[in-house]
């Protein structure tokens, strides 16, 4: 085995706090290579410090941050160099950060962006640096690379403008390429194209990657080594090959088996929540959520059980468990019941543009969840939005054979009650100023309930029925977690009792573990209320878990809707085959 | 003058600390000097004392006299009355004014609120002290006619700040939601809107307050604010220039550093307010 | 970009006519009319109606408007009620002034506010930018007719240094270069020291802004130094804040600073605007009034089209 490009060492990274003034230990002991021509991937969900591992490499922690250990990048100390010396061995690491847009700089053309990297390390002509521009474009993938050298950021899709951004970091000529969450927010399918471009530099440049991301599963097909991070310690780490095949510590486990896999019959989130930074418990950090947990857990930080190929730090390593296969949504029967809901050649339209949405038809049926996957851009919150009355449309939405647009004022306000929405962002769906108790007690009070022991007891008994702790009720949204609000925005939809919940991407802001508890409770919660769901999401295997048939969306169109299982086993459009395609399924072992 | 709203949603954490509390200690001085004080010193402001002309500070005369004999402490207390009495009322109607308009235009149809901010453009086109001075030109101000001009000529900035925050709002999940709960428009402004803009509105309160202050004084400045024999900070300061070759130094000083004084004040409370809201907007 | 100036262009149109309505629906509220400062008070009624139907005062308003605009077109402003000039001539001849005065305070206020606010925006909550801060903070809180005092008081009484007023020429021309800059000094100083704090905040607060974003933390990736990340990507951004609020501050500076140039004395906008008031001379107070609202709107539209050019995503918004 050659030197590895990249060597943490022991390294730990203390950050200023924002209320005490003391620093705050973020990222302890962690260690970690990545070898020249491989790539290592850094897992874990957010606040786990694993993007501040990264920073702290490049030294770019924000101001009052502390490190201590080694990196060693390329033989060299980079803790030890001055920021002279730093600066020139920046572009040695390249960096691809998240959400390209706003890591490019909106006013610069992407040619003088990629140029940069060149001019700063190579030097030479800004004529030169065009031509080098104009390779790398080509090379990352970006269609007529000399025709698009100047235009702006803005004029690129998502997914180009990743490629603009690996461009750029390519041409300071790097060693060694740090891609922080780089395909997230990014379609499945784009994600993949993304992935696969570094994957094939890695092997063309002889590249190190350093890939950071909150999703096992993406990594699963291209990382050569893994170290998984939680709540800022190393869990588990080395061959990846290995890792999943057989995963030891107990929250790698919990964090694969809770990511959606085609096929699988059921998810487990993870219980509890990530310790506070400043309040991590002494022993292992895992063992207040861990099903395992026993009392030496909490004493000191486990030592690392295994090997020098994979090992975890954890006191009782556990047996790869088995996810069981089979449907899970398989409560509902399609009885002779007549639709609850129906759309009827439902058109949408903003301006001259094409229709965002357009002759969508379709039936819903009371107890049944319908999936609607889609790319962004394909018209799904449009539909969505569509049904909740938010926006005009043409044609016809029918609730109990009702047309919704012909109704009275009074009628229709009363109609509107019985189809409720949970959004996507739990944040920007809950008032940041009221408690929630009065975000519940809101529609109680719009039909009138007045009583104040009654609200108190019903917001009471919504907060339960989301399996929330009542004394959440005095807390504001931003004193709570992302799960917890999302919990909060699900118990207001269900507070006017509707017929009928729309979910917009109810799950895609929140982490891994706390998404597979929200599904799992929406699936109850439709059980027990005998609740219609639309369920809107990019993600597929999510969908198919919960959804009792699938329609796929396309450019405003559905191409094709069809029952769960007929569909993951055997699409027959192609664009369906696609996207299934790009869903993690249960491995076959 | 200076730009109303705009020019003040800035700067959060480059305050020290101590901005609120100090700027909330010096409109407590203000405020008591200019009520609580006249209480404890009972000159006359109108009181002529052909005796002592332009009388430099002095046990008798703390901040002097004026050019007919006039004290100099109790004008200044009296003016200080005269403009705080204006100014802060003319504040509550420019703020209740420019709150209603932007919220109405915020909550109307697209169309509507197109119409309404056009209407807006035309009027912030004028410089609010011009438009004031037009009218104080051509109507001789009363005191409460005055009250009445300023809260109605300054609210165009506020009401375009009201506006693009109800806009803003008015789109955000929790109203969609709400909406979809069958909140009418009215039950939407009071339960989210208001709430979700109080601190905005709180800091820009007080930043009216100032600005009143200030457009207040400059007009009495040019002779066309608080009429004779009353007088306010900035007529004190514009019969003060009259002498100034003989360089009458205690009658510039006291009213020019009150005004600063309150404009400091305000400007500390409404920044102050600002930091402490910080990043939870 | 011609999309974004044509729709610039209605709305600027439409302001204007919002403007003029207003500014007719001004002249009509004075009192008197020209009736009444021809004959003067006590006129025989037959006599104020032969005047007001040899100046078409007894049409419908409706027409009355159409003609006023029809005159406003052919800059027709009538004649000051003091001077007996024409409104016109008048005001381009202080209006000179004024832009004089306006054009050194500004880019005296400009170079000053764009340093400072650099500083202040890069050191925000350091030492450097909490002096900056608090200078800003109290500079912003100073009115100008104090700093106006205070300066005639200081410099011109007590140490002599400038004229305190009394430009007897307003042709600038006719004066001699020291002359006129030593009659624009003060004034100048004053409005710099008012318009740098606001100015300076608002690009410090830019500056810090765009500082923190993820395209600074990009280029530092790259390797590229701290100063080549500031001119070469923080400020081109940090500058379209800045370039509306001088849009906005128009109104402001067309005025030409009403209460400096009156304190000074100054032939200017602002001066004139204060003596027509105090004579209460409407024609001139109405022409004020639209010039400077005509020119606000003309203003607003350019700092749109600088900020088009500065922002590539606004041409295709």
């Amino acid at each position: 085995m050659s030197a590895p490009i990249l060597s943490l060492e022991r390294l730990g990274v203390g950050l200023p706090s924002h209320g005490s003034g003391r620093p705050v230990t973020v990222l302890e002991q962690l260690d970690l290579t990545v070898q020249p021509g491989e790539m290592t991937a850094l897992v874990g969900e957010s606040g786990s410090g694993k993007t501040i591992a990264a920073l702290a490499a490049m030294r770019l922690l924000p101001p009052g941050g502390t490190t201590e250990g080694v990196v060693r990048f390329d033989g060299i100390d980079l803790l030890a160099q001055d920021e002279r010396r730093m600066r020139a061995l920046r572009g040695r690491i390249g960096m691809v950060f998240q959400n390209p847009l706003s890591a490019l700089n909106p006013t610069r053309t992407i040619g003088a962006q990629v140029a940069d990297g060149h001019r700063l390390h190579a030097g030479g002509s800004a004529a030169q640096a065009r031509v080098r521009a104009i390779d790398l474009l080509g090379e990352v993938g970006i269609p007529n690379p000399a025709r698009r050298l100047d235009d702006y950021p803005h004029q690129f899709s998502g997914g180009q403008r990743q490629r603009v951004m690996i461009a750029a970091a390519l041409a300071c000529d790097p060693k060694l390429l740090i891609a922080d969450e780089p395909t997230t927010g990014l379609d499945p399918l784009v994600a993949r194209q993304i992935l696969a471009l570094l994957a094939g530099l890695r092997r063309s440049h002889g590249l190190g990657v350093l890939f950071i991301t909150h999703d096992l599963s993406i990594v699963a097909d291209h990382a050569d080594r893994l170290t998984v991070l939680y709540a800022g310690r190393a869990v588990e780490w080395g061959a990846a090959r290995r890792f999943f095949a057989a995963p030891r510590h107990p929250y790698s486990q919990a964090l694969l088996g809770a990511v959606p896999r085609l096929g699988q019959a059921s998810l487990h989130g993870i219980p509890g929540l990530l310790p506070d930074p400043a309040r991590r418990p002494p022993g292992c950090r895992f063992a207040p959520r861990c099903a395992y947990a026993q009392a030496p857990c909490e004493v000191a930080y486990p030592p690392p059980v295994g090997d020098a190929g994979e090992a975890a730090a954890c006191l009782y390593p556990q047996p790869a468990p088995l996810l069981e296969a089979g449907h899970a949504a398989a409560a509902f029967e399609a009885g002779g019941t007549a639709p609850l809901l129906a759309l009827e050649h439902v058109t949408v339209r903003y301006g001259d543009a094409a229709p965002s949405l357009s002759e969508v038809s379709l039936e819903l049926r009371r107890g049944e969840c319908l999936g609607i996957v889609g790319e962004s851009g394909s018209g799904k919150s449009t539909l969505g939005r569509a049904i909740l009355q938010m926006l005009p449309y043409q044609g016809r939405i029918l609730l109990d054979g009702q047309d919704l647009a012909a109704l009275p004022r009074e009628a229709l306000r009363r109609a509107r009650r019985r189809i409720q929405p949970v959004f996507q962002d739990p944040r920007e769906s809950l008032n940041p100023r009221l408690r929630v108790r009065e975000t519940l007690a809101e529609p109680l009070r719009l039909v009138g309930m007045r009583d104040k022991d009654r609200l108190a007891r019903e917001v009471a008994s919504l907060l339960a029925k989301v399996g929330l702790d009542p004394s959440l009720a005095d807390r504001f949204p931003g004193q709570i977690s992302g799960g917890q609000a999302q919990r909060v925005a699900v118990a207001r939809a269900l507070a006017t009792r509707p017929d009928i919940i729309v979910l917009d991407e109810p799950t895609s802001a929140l982490d891994v573990s706390t998404q597979a508890t929200l599904l799992t409770l929406l699936r109850d919660l439709a059980r027990s209320e005998r609740l219609a769901t639309l369920f809107i999401s990019h993600d597929i295997a999510a969908v198919s878990w919960l959804a009792d048939r699938i329609a796929v969306l396309r450019q405003g169109e559905i191409v094709e809707m069809a029952d769960t299982m007929r569909m993951i086993a055997q699409p027959n459009h192609p664009y369906a085959a696609a996207l299934i395609d790009t869903a993690p399924r249960i491995a076959r072992r | 003058m200076r730009d109303g709203v705009a020019a003040r949603l800035l700067s959060r954490r480059s305050l020290p600390r101590g901005a609120l509390l100090g700027g909330l200690l010096l409109a407590v001085l203000i405020l008591a000097l200019c009520f609580a004080l006249p209480l404890v010193w009972t000159a006359d402001p109108y009181a002529l004392n052909p005796v002592s002309p332009l009388a430099h500070p002095s046990a008798r005369f703390p901040l002097g006299t004026d050019e007919i004999g006039r004290d100099n402490l109790a004008r200044v207390l009296d003016a200080g009355r005269a403009t705080l009495l204006v100014a802060i009322p003319g504040a509550v109607i420019t703020f209740l004014a420019g709150l209603i308009y932007g919220l109405s235009s915020g909550l109307a149809p697209r169309w509507a609120d197109a119409v309404l901010m056009r209407l807006l453009d035309a009027v912030l086109a004028l410089p609010g002290l011009v438009v004031l001075i037009f009218f104080a030109a051509i109507l001789r101000l009363s005191t409460p006619s005055l009250i009445l001009l300023l809260g109605l000529i300054s609210w165009p900035p506020l009401a375009r700040l009201v506006r693009n925050e109800t806009r803003a709002v008015r789109d955000r999940d929790y109203v969609q939601a709400s909406r979809q709960m069958g909140a009418g428009l009215f039950h939407v402004a009071t339960t989210h809107l208001l709430r979700v803009m109080a601190p905005v509105l709180a800091v820009n309160f007080t930043f009216l307050v100032g600005d009143m202050v200030l457009v207040l004084s400059a007009l009495s400045f040019l002779g066309l604010g608080v009429q004779p024999p009353q007088t306010s900070w900035g007529g004190l300061l514009e019969s003060a220039l009259q002498l100034v070759a003989l360089d009458p130094w205690w009658l510039i000083l006291p009213p020019g550093l009150l005004i600063f004084a309150s404009l400091l004040s305000a400007s500390l409370i409404g920044q102050g307010l600002l930091a402490r809201q910080g990043g939870g907007r | 970009m011609l999309r974004l100036v044509r729709r610039r262009l209605g709305s600027a149109a439409l302001s204007l006519l919002l403007l003029t309505t207003i500014a007719f629906v001004l002249s009509h509220l004075t009192p008197g009319g020209p009736a009444y400062s021809i004959l003067g008070p006590g006129a025989k009624p037959d006599a104020v109606a032969a005047i007001n139907h040899e100046f078409g005062l007894d049409l419908p308003l409706w027409r009355q408007y159409l003609r006023w605009l029809w005159a406003l077109a052919h800059l027709h402003l009538g004649s000051s009620y003091l001077s007996n000039q024409p409104v016109g001539t008048l005001l381009v001849s202080y209006e000179k002034n004024t832009i004089l005065l306006q054009l050194v305070s500004l880019t005296a206020s400009l170079a000053i506010a764009l340093g400072l606010g650099m500083i202040h925006g890069v050191y925000h909550a350091r030492g450097a930018g909490r002096i900056i801060g608090a200078i800003e903070l109290g500079l912003y809180a100073l009115p100008s007719f104090f700093v106006g005092t205070l300066l005639i008081l200081w410099l011109s009484m007590g140490l002599g240094w400038f004229p305190a007023g009394g430009l007897e020429d307003l042709r600038l021309d006719h004066q001699t270069f020291g002359a006129a800059l030593s009659h624009l000094a003060l004034p100048a100083t004053t409005i710099t020291l008012l318009t740098v704090p606001v100015l300076s905040r608002y690009f410090a607060q830019s500056v810090h802004e765009e500082l923190g974003r993820d395209y600074v933390r990009s280029a530092a990736a790259r390797g590229a130094s701290p100063l080549r990340i500031l001119f070469g990507d923080v400020l081109r951004n940090a500058l379209r804040p800045l370039v509306t609020i001088l849009g906005l501050s128009l109104p402001t500076i067309f005025a030409g600073g009403i209460v400096t140039e009156t304190v000074f004395s100054y032939p200017g906008l602002g001066w004139l605007l204060w003596q027509s008031a105090i004579g209460q001379d409407y024609p001139v107070l109405i022409g004020i009034v639209l010039v400077i609202g005509v020119l606000t709107v003309l203003g607003n539209l350019l700092a749109d089209l600088v900020n088009g050019l500065l922002d590539p995503r606004v041409s295709y918004a």
